[in-house]
């Protein structure tokens, strides 16, 4: 059984000037343990699609499942629990809240699953030393360096042993060298079982995961399977 | 239940955490906050102080009291040249005696009749009011003799030359020497000196309308003074010579209760109006005024609470604002928290610990100082204050909602915001 399946999956803005189609019906199906990425230009859906996916978002029309849910029959208040439950986000821009120490930002997911402090203290810790981060967790995010800051929000992904990790554009602000970083991180994490849909508009990027979703006008354009071009391998 | 109330710990902590981390901000707050509360408890304890002060004013001169006291009518009104040229207004004892049958639930009525004389004891000289009364006079008009006794039944039956002056004077005429057990001239009396029988610490209240500015008195036996300065009044002034006859110049009438006073009152007023169309007498109820004073206060008070809402909206606009602003700034983080699992009601508990939290400090302190400026002011100024539980509790209450409010509304918008939307919030 696939751990993401969409049938027919549309996201219709109404504007003013007329209806914005950024997902015009698409369907796809994702196994776990799998390793995607989604590409096309500006504009073609990919930032929407990921954003349906992670449940941020809801779809004009068109199914999706979850491992065995249909998300479309969840509350709000569900759709709170999955997103902390099963999946992971890691944003173009981070995302990370500035106020706080990125260990204290990596436990709150942890926070809203209502795990005591002490233990969420421990397993943020843990996250960040896999990260790397291990001597930076009581840092705020602007004492830190785009990639440490990065590698911070992916801890945080992984802190709730999410069933997925959703990615949009992660490298997006990334020097060469930081992103390579990331993505053997990503490799690491993908090797380990995790499930990861990465959104990015770089080729070489594209290149290093199992499977390509070309995206273009809200439509599916082709979906490859490949050999990935692993870094570390 | 043991998970989800961890959790709304966990909560409170995550609230109260940002209040720390914003600084700036709740400081702000608090002293929006503070200064609305502190502000409206003072205004409340000097107003609440000013209203017991006069009413305390007003029950001295007797709470079951009708006050009538004789007075100066216009010049053309008057009675003038009826006898000797003189002057010829105000009560009688017909007045008096038919007010006491006529009006339901008079217990009793004091009497009083003044007359202007010159006091000299040794080479200390005075004018002074003479005011003839009864023994039942210091009953009625709440009096208090301080030392040595006032003036008895059998002062009036004999006629003697006795008074009772106020402490006051008594300092000025002997300055050195206690002056009870004294002598005292009035002059064009005939020549027999008063003796100091009793002092009186402070006149009643009821005896000031009668007084010029000193408060220089002279009370002795209303028989005396009828036999010995009738009811005439010579006034000297600028060169002419004006003489007035004032048979009675008060009239106290003690009622049964305060609600016989309100009846009283009534009749007492159609009967001088009858007798008395020149209008040459005021009467003075005390309870009516308290009541029309009560009324002015509640008035005032309206006033005050308004002006103590207005200062407490304006601080709960600024809370708002506030509020709003750091919302507008943290929906990103809101954005956030919902992507990684928050629900709505994870945002809203949130906030409204923040807001609870800094109203509720903002409040206390306000109470604080709202406490300690009356104090301060009482201490100083000698303005009398007084604080009651229901001047504290309001504007505490007060700014708490609004503070709640203002939390409430900014909480619940940023919390219904959909997650997408939060965090593309730029
Ligand atoms: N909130 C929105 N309101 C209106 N149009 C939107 C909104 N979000 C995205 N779009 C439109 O949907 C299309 C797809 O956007 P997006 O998924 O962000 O593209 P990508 O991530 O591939 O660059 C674009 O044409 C964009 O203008
Ligand atoms: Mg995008």
């Amino acid at each position: 059984m696939s751990l993401v399946k969409i049938d027919n999956l549309w996201k219709i803005y109404p504007l003013l000037a007329g209806d914005v189609v950024a997902l015009g019906g698409v369907s796809l199906e994702i196994k776990a343990g799998d390793y995607v990425s989604i590409m096309g230009q500006s504009g073609s859906g990919k930032s929407t699609m990921l954003n349906l996916l992670g449940c941020l978002d809801k779809p004009s029309r068109g199914q999706y499942w979850l491992g065995d849910a249909d998300v479309a029959t969840l509350t709000d208040e569900q759709l709170s629990v999955v997103r902390n439950e099963r999946i992971g986000f890691v944003f173009q821009s981070f995302n990370l809240i500035p106020w706080l120490t990125i260990e204290e930002n990596v436990e709150v997911p942890l926070f809203y699953q209502g795990i005591a402090p002490a233990a969420r203290r421990a397993k943020s810790m843990e996250m960040l030393s896999l990260v790397g981060l291990g001597d930076r967790v009581g840092h705020k995010p602007n004492e830190l360096s785009g990639g440490q800051r990065q590698r911070a929000a992916i801890a945080r992904a992984l802190v709730n042993d999410p069933l997925i990790i959703l990615a949009d554009e992660p490298t997006g602000n990334l020097d060469s060298a930081t992103t390579l970083e990331i993505l053997d991180l990503f490799d690491e994490l993908n090797q380990n079982g995790c499930t990861i849909i990465m959104v990015t508009h770089e080729a070489d990027v594209a290149e290093r995961t199992r499977r390509v979703i070309v995206l273009r006008d809200g439509e599916l354009e082709s979906d490859r399977t490949q050999a990935p071009q692993g870094g570390k391998r | 239940m043991s998970l989800s109330l961890f959790k709304f710990r966990d909560m409170v902590i995550l609230g109260l955490h940002g209040v720390v981390v914003h600084k700036v901000r709740s400081v702000l707050t608090i002293l929006g906050i503070l200064f609305g509360v502190w502000s409206v408890i003072a205004m409340l304890a000097i107003n609440a102080g000013l209203s017991v002060q006069s009413q305390k004013a007003l029950r001295r001169l007797g709470s079951t009291n009708i006050i009538i006291n004789s007075i100066k009518p216009e010049t053309d009104a008057a009675n003038s040249g009826a006898y000797n040229g003189a002057l010829v207004y105000g009560l009688t004892l017909r007045d008096v005696e038919r007010l006491g049958t006529n009006t339901p639930g008079v217990v009793e009525s004091a009497i009083l009749h003044k007359t202007q004389k010159t006091a000299c004891a040794g080479e200390h000289i005075r004018a002074v009011g003479v005011l003839g009364i009864e023994p039942n006079y210091l009953a009625v008009a709440n009096g208090e003799v301080s030392r040595g006794r006032f003036i008895s039944d059998l002062d009036i039956l004999l006629c003697r030359n006795v008074c009772v002056i106020p402490q006051s004077f008594a300092n000025r005429m002997f300055p050195a020497d206690d002056a009870l057990g004294k002598d005292l001239h009035l002059l064009d009396s005939d020549g027999k000196p008063f003796h100091i029988v009793g002092i009186m610490e402070t006149l009643p209240a009821a005896l000031e309308s009668q007084l010029g500015e000193s408060g220089d008195a002279v009370l002795v036996p209303l028989s005396t003074s009828r036999a010995e300065f009738g009811s005439m009044t010579i006034r000297y002034s600028q060169g002419s010579r004006s003489v007035e006859q004032v048979d009675i110049s008060q009239c106290i009438l003690r009622m049964e209760n305060e609600s016989a006073v309100i009846r009283g009152a009534g009749v007492v007023r159609n009967l001088l109006q009858r007798d008395h169309p020149q209008g040459d007498y005021a009467l003075k109820v005390p309870v009516e005024e308290i009541k029309l004073m009560k009324a002015d206060m509640r008035r005032w008070n309206v006033m005050f609470f308004l002006i103590a809402s207005i200062s407490l909206l304006v601080g709960g606009i600024g809370i708002m604002n506030i509020m709003l602003a750091s919302v507008t700034e943290r929906t990103r983080e809101i954005g956030v928290r919902r992507a990684l699992g928050a629900k709505k009601q994870d945002i809203v508990t949130q906030f409204l610990v923040e807001a609870v939290t800094l109203t509720t400090l903002g409040g206390l302190l306000g109470i604080g100082i709202g406490t300690f400026v009356p104090w301060i002011l009482q201490q100083i100024l000698a303005i009398e204050t007084l604080i009651t539980p229901m001047t504290l509790i309001v504007p505490f209450v007060m700014a708490v909602v609004v503070g709640l409010l203002s939390g409430f509304y900014p909480a619940l918008r940023a919390a219904k915001l959909d997650p997408i939307d939060a965090l593309r919030h730029e």
